[in-house]
């Protein structure tokens, strides 16, 4: 922040001050969204990567930190749009439902902090929405970590039937998430 | 539950999805197959990153450090740095049916790949017919003065009568594989090893040639390579047209030959 009232340092000093103080945040708010690692690490690289090329770092803090978050926000758009397998989808399409990044004067410049916390608010309130079985699944394969044989012992299945299950419990969270009854 | 194999064999698929993002792997977008699933894919990205402990999102310090290296270089004008790395590798765009690969070789291979051809070169078995000498354009190794000279012996290999014009007749000496050859009542020995690399060539008496099953190299019964003008250099891309080659090819090697008494007769020199 301070850095943006210094008298003109050296350009690359100075983008490699931005590179310092936004890459975890970046990569956070990445990882959040596509949930591994080497994705997040390509996505990450790519946003930076943009940021040499195009980045005025004679900008302000605020400015520069917005652009960041936007170039990445178009990265992971970009990236679902392979698992869409569509040509052409509008990030407000892609992404119904999602918030767009926090605006940095609100999140108090930690715009990850912010995110991270709604997903996990979010995250619990999705559980709590979905029948039993279906909740239980989800919490052994996500909350403990178990593995589908794991799962489908402690729940007295056959494993198919736990791939099933889990399979039928994302469809239901992820498709309908305000219904909160099923037989 | 799961009556359906329809329903079984979408989340069996789904879940190598899963698999692969709970062992924070990257995950296949072949694992997903229409835009319902994409939803589940993306919900399931979010859920399992809300249910790790904090301390694991963050990014791995070798990757920063790397990142840092990389941009540091194409600050510093490195143009090859700047290429974004594909997030998947691309397709591989496919292949043309009915039209002959394009063989891309170096100099360097082409050179290496004359020299394993000509195998018995290094026992100085190579020499010119006599009888077209004058069509050879005298490549180094084709110096049939230098190569056959001094000490060896005639090996018979084919009757005259046994190769009528535009026949060939198979032969195997101490030194080479090759053909006789009569090329419109010019009988010529021709080695039957492809310049290429190496592979053993076919005669095809409707065609008049030597043709390799490797790459499709042709060869006349001249020993010199058929297919191989330059009109492909000029309408760019070689379309499968029998008379392009992308690549020049040395001419076959040609061992001396004589016919005496109806017998054709092939020189090997001794080593």
């Amino acid at each position: 922040m301070a850095a943006a009232d210094r008298e003109s340092p050296a350009p690359r000093g100075r983008f490699e001050e931005i590179y310092d103080a936004h890459v975890v945040g970046i990569y956070r708010y990445i990882y959040a969204r596509v949930g591994n690692r080497p994705d997040a690490e390509d996505l990450t690289a790519q946003v930076f990567m943009r940021a040499v090329e195009q980045l005025d770092t004679t900008r302000d803090e605020g400015q520069i930190v917005s652009w960041l978050y936007r170039v990445g926000q178009n990265a992971i758009a970009d990236y679902w749009r392979a698992f869409y397998r569509l040509p052409l989808v509008g990030t407000e399409q892609v992404a119904p439902g999602w918030e767009p990044p926090e605006p940095v004067e609100r999140a108090g410049g930690d715009p990850e902090r912010a995110s991270d916390e709604r997903a996990t608010a979010r995250v619990e309130r999705l559980l709590r929405t979905l029948p039993e079985n279906y909740r239980r699944v989800l919490e052994l394969r996500f909350l403990q970590r178990l593995s589908v044989a794991e799962t489908a012992e402690r729940m007295g299945i056959s494993r198919g039937n736990a791939k099933v299950l889990q399979y039928r419990a994302l469809r239901k969270a992820a498709l309908v998430p305000e219904v909160t009854t099923d037989g | 539950m799961a009556d359906d194999p329809r329903d079984r064999s979408a989340a069996d698929r789904f879940d190598r999805y899963l698999e692969a993002l709970l062992s924070d792997g990257r995950p296949s977008p072949e694992d997903v197959t229409d835009g319902d699933e994409a939803e589940m894919a993306r919900l399931a990205a979010e859920l399992s990153v809300a249910t790790q402990p904090g301390e694991q999102v963050g990014p791995d310090p070798a990757f920063v450090e790397q990142l840092r290296l990389r941009m540091r270089q194409a600050d510093a004008g490195i143009d090859a740095v700047r290429v974004p790395l594909p997030l998947r590798p691309e397709a591989t765009a496919p292949t043309p049916v009915g039209v002959l690969g394009r063989v891309r070789i170096t100099r360097r291979q082409l050179l290496r790949s004359s020299l394993t051809a000509g195998a018995g070169l290094a026992a100085g078995l190579l020499g010119a017919s006599v009888l077209t000498r004058s069509d050879l354009r005298r490549p180094i190794w084709d110096d049939g003065n230098g190569l056959v000279s001094g000490t060896g012996y005639w090996t018979p290999v084919a009757r005259l009568a046994d190769v009528p014009p535009g026949s060939a007749v198979r032969f195997t000496t101490a030194a080479f594989d090759g053909y006789v050859v009569n090329d419109a009542g010019q009988v010529r020995a021709l080695s039957s090893v492809c310049t290429h690399m190496g592979c053993t060539l076919h005669f095809r008496p409707d065609w008049h040639d030597l043709r390799c099953p490797c790459h499709g190299a042709s060869f006349d019964l001249k020993g010199q390579l058929a297919n191989g003008t330059d009109r492909w250099k000029i309408t760019g891309g070689y379309l499968g047209d029998a008379r392009a080659y992308p690549i020049s090819l040395p001419p076959l090697v040609r061992p001396k030959i004589k016919v005496e008494n109806d017998q054709v007769f092939v020189w090997t020199a001794q080593v």
